[in-house]
């Protein structure tokens, strides 16, 4: 009964509704689910259950990612875990690609240490020959981490303009993905440069007018002078070299003392 | 054959009817109380036409084999200069072990169980099953409470039909009278019952066995049974042993059907179990047993990716600090290659050359050293060094580091185009070695490599020239790589956006940074910590501050002895004058 009646609610789920629709839906989904027992696996659960469940709480990720909810996104990322250990991988489900948002989610956050641990997960899970990488859905995370670490930031911003995106969920995360990048190219170049023209600025921060460069070089503090952006580093690291200098001698201080202790014990 | 031996062949016999004998009316009842096992009746059922024979199906007189085996455990004990045969001397160098549990029992010294335990190593090559059955129906008699341990050791050698209480005893009588020498016997053995310790080691043995062998399933039903037993016995002289259990219990998991990285492989199945002998070891401050299953439930959780787990794992339970050298080298090795997989390279570094310092030296672990030193290879090229020479031209590792080898030096020299065709060429082989996400990741290091490499050959360089140099894709690529080095600190150097040029700075000297005081701290405090470990390491006869102090007590009692006598000697001089005198 209550099976038939949830398949019938994850079809609804399935044909896109409105959020506070699929939020009613869900929640809905997840009573039967729990009429069924089936909210976690259980060593008895019947498969037909679990591929329900599974379901259920694939909608639910997606639909939290719709509605820019990254935090129930995680949490129903973390309910679908031991449902992908159990069910074999293949098959109809939308595992990789909540999969591949997961690990655009760890991206933008910038927890590399688990995008690496999930990444190497997969890489064991599934087979030699069908790569990872050669996924539509979870290539887009991986070249994208790989570019970032490289720096090659404009094939990250190619990849989110040109349709390199691989539906539409991913996109959420362009914007956030955007001002990632922003900062960081920002953080590099005023190490990286004296100084800069304007015009040239805008396409190196991927920014739409010079007005927007001038806003930008003012929220990050920099000046701007005839048509140029001058960086303020110069006269902040020479106050901290003096400093630097003082630590030093502290440190080496410290460390001498420190051994002349230990000297003292062992002799 | 039978005119050979006139003497001996009746003698077995008597000796072996008599333990029969024994086994016979003591089996019955015995496969009642241990009513679990069907093997018991079976037992009972084969026993009767293995009576004749001895421990093999094939009757006496024409089994060559087994009767000179028979002779010699008859004559080696009676007269020791007869040549040994490998079978009794396997057997005896068994035996030899149970003196040494013993002996750790009664001193409560685990030393001697790991001397036990050190031995396996070489009995193992000469491990038949013949062998073990042997050996085991020689240690149990039959009547003993762990009768139906014994039974079950030797259905899972697969010789269920060797019957229990077998003596070896040359002062065994003619068939005639039995029961005296096997009654004697008996109650000799019986006096001693088999302790524990023996119990598992003999289990240990049949482990080691099956798993050369490679009959897995069995292995992993009688290591099942084995934990079980393990657990219920609550004795700190068994906890080096049951680490081994653990580890053997784990190992057949491993190789049983659907193998690892699967996600249903059996080793899934036996996570609970290690997981409560780990809680039970804390509890029992089992330091033995702790290192060894936290190790063994790090690499079933490596095996299988969970890498979240292990961390978890690792973050809430303490490696005993004292614990067996290798399982610290294990332990070292697995922690570094969770902290290699979240980019956490400092730690993995630091741990990892733990790791390789502390594996043994010697061959027999050759294995585990190349899989650390590969490992740590591609750490330190991660973290942007480039490990040494000396690294590869070790006898040992040649081989099995050559792929590193022309990997690192793609990595040095910055050659993108040489890297991937390494990586494509030796996919397989880092695949095998768990490296290859790891190395996939070197990519940017080998770019970076390269831009530092142009910084140090060119004063100033076209950023054209640089992304045609190290196969980038655009000049605007090139422009973000070089710029993000340049606030990563891997270069010093400016960039102009006009013209389009990269301008290396002068280079500073290093020996006004801080980096030499810091290089010599660290050894400094690596040695400190070295004679902390040693002193830490030193070991003390139990008791024995008492004796020196008795002594102590003793030289003071005599100084004092000897004060009065001088001051007595000064007293009358001529005493003493006179003593010499007369001497």
């Amino acid at each position: 009964m209550a099976e038939r009646e949830l398949t019938t609610l994850l079809t609804h789920l399935k044909s896109a509704p409105s959020y506070p629709e699929t939020t009613a839906l869900l929640s809905r989904a997840k009573l039967l689910l729990l009429q069924l027992n089936a909210l976690t696996p259980l060593p008895s659960t019947p498969p037909a259950h679990l591929a329900l469940a599974r379901t259920t709480y694939e909608q639910g990720a997606l639909a939290s990612i719709r509605a820019k909810n990254p935090d129930a996104f995680t949490r129903y990322v973390a309910q679908l875990r031991p449902f992908y250990e159990i069910i074999p991988a293949g098959g109809d489900d939308e595992r990789n690609k909540v999969t591949g948002l997961y690990l655009l989610l760890l991206l933008t956050q910038g927890l590399y240490g688990e995008f690496h641990s999930e990444l190497e997960g997969l890489a064991a899970a599934r087979g030699e020959e069908d790569g990872v990488e050669g996924d539509r859905y979870l290539g887009y995370p991986i070249r994208l981490e790989r570019w970032l670490m490289e720096g090659s930031y404009d094939r990250v911003w190619k990849a989110m303009k040109e349709g390199g995106v691989p539906c539409e969920e991913f996109g959420v995360f362009s914007e956030i993905l955007t001002s990632q990048i922003r900062s960081e190219i920002a953080s590099s170049s005023e190490r990286a440069y004296p100084s800069l023209p304007l015009s040239s600025t805008k396409s190196l921060l991927f920014l739409d007018s010079e007005g927007a460069v001038v806003e930008f070089a003012r929220a990050r503090g920099w000046a701007v002078k005839d048509g140029h952006i001058y960086f303020p580093s110069a006269q902040q690291q020479e106050g901290g070299e003096e400093e630097q200098e003082k630590e030093m001698s502290q440190m080496v201080i410290e460390n001498t003392l420190g051994y002349a202790r230990q000297l003292e014990t062992i002799v | 054959m039978p005119g050979k031996t006139p003497d001996k062949e009746p003698v077995e016999n008597g000796g072996y009817r008599g333990g029969k004998d024994m086994a016979d009316k003591d089996l019955k009842p015995k496969s009642k109380k241990a009513s679990k096992k069907d093997g018991d009746d079976e037992m009972t059922v084969v026993v009767p036409p293995s009576k004749a024979s001895k421990q093999s199906s094939v009757p006496p007189p024409n089994d060559a084999e087994g009767d000179m085996a028979m002779d010699d455990a008859d004559k080696t004990p009676a007269d020791g200069e007869v040549k040994v045969d490998p079978v009794v001397q396997t057997i005896n160098d068994i035996k030899s072990n149970y003196a040494l549990l013993d002996r750790a029992v009664a001193l409560f010294d685990a030393r001697f169980t790991l001397r036990a335990l050190r031995s396996i190593s070489s009995i193992r090559k000469r491990l038949t099953p013949d062998i073990l059955a042997q050996a085991i129906a020689e240690t149990y008699p039959a009547s003993s409470a762990s009768a139906h341990v014994a039974k079950q050791m030797l259905q899972a050698v697969g010789r269920p039909d060797v019957s229990l209480g077998r003596q070896p005893g040359p002062e065994m009588e003619i068939d005639s009278e039995p029961k005296a020498p096997a009654s004697k016997n008996g109650a000799k053995k019986e006096a001693k019952e088999i302790i524990p310790e023996v119990d598992v080691f003999l289990g240990i043995l049949v482990q080691v066995l099956l798993h050369d062998n490679k009959q897995f399933q069995q292995g992993f039903t009688f290591s099942h049974s084995l934990v079980e037993r393990t657990r219920s016995v609550n004795r700190r002289t068994l906890d080096s042993l049951s680490a081994k259990v653990y580890f053997y219990y784990s190992l057949f998991a491993e190789q049983l059907a659907p193998q690892p990285p699967s996600p249903q492989s059996p080793i899934v199945s036996i996570r609970p179990t290690l997981l409560a002998a780990l809680r039970t070891a804390v509890l029992r401050k089992d330091v033995d047993t702790q290192a060894s299953v936290i190790v063994l439930l790090l690499r079933n959780y490596l095996l299988t990716s969970h890498i979240s787990q292990a961390d978890l794992l690792v973050s809430h339970t303490q490696f005993p600090e004292n614990a067996a050298n290798n399982q610290v080298a294990r332990f070292l090795y697995y922690l570094g290659r969770t902290r290699a997989i979240q980019l956490r390279y400092t730690e993995a570094h630091e741990h990892l050359t733990a790791a390789t310092r502390k594996a043994p030296s010697s061959a027999c672990a050759l294995g585990f050293s190349q899989t650390a030193t590969k490992l740590l290879l591609v750490v330190e090229l991660l973290m942007g060094d480039i490990p040494d020479r000396a690294t590869f031209r070790q006898p040992s590792m040649e081989s099995a580091l050559h792929p590193y080898f022309l990997l690192v030096q793609a990595v040095r020299v910055g050659n993108l185009e040489d890297f991937e065709t390494i990586i494509a060429d030796h996919a397989d082989t880092f695949r095998r070695d768990g490296t290859y996400t790891l190395i996939l990741r070197l990519r940017q290091n080998v770019i970076k490599t390269g831009i530092r490499m142009m910084s140090l050959s060119y004063s100033r360089i076209s950023l054209r020239d640089i992304c045609i140099r190290l196969h980038l894709g655009s000049e605007e690529s090139a422009e973000y790589i070089v710029a993000k080095a340049i606030r990563d600190g891997v270069i010093e150097a400016t960039l102009d956006r006009e013209r389009g040029f990269m301008k290396s700075k002068e280079v500073g000297d290093v020996y006004a940074t801080r980096e030499p005081g810091e290089a010599f701290h660290d050894r400094i405090r690596v040695c400190l910590a070295l004679h902390d470990e040693s002193v830490k390491a030193m070991r003390f006869p139990m008791n024995q501050h008492r004796l020196e102090l008795k002594n102590a007590q003793e030289a003071r009692e005599r100084e004092r002895e000897m004060a009065k006598e001088i001051q007595e000697g000064d007293l009358d001089e001529d005493d003493l004058g006179g003593e010499f005198e007369g001497m």
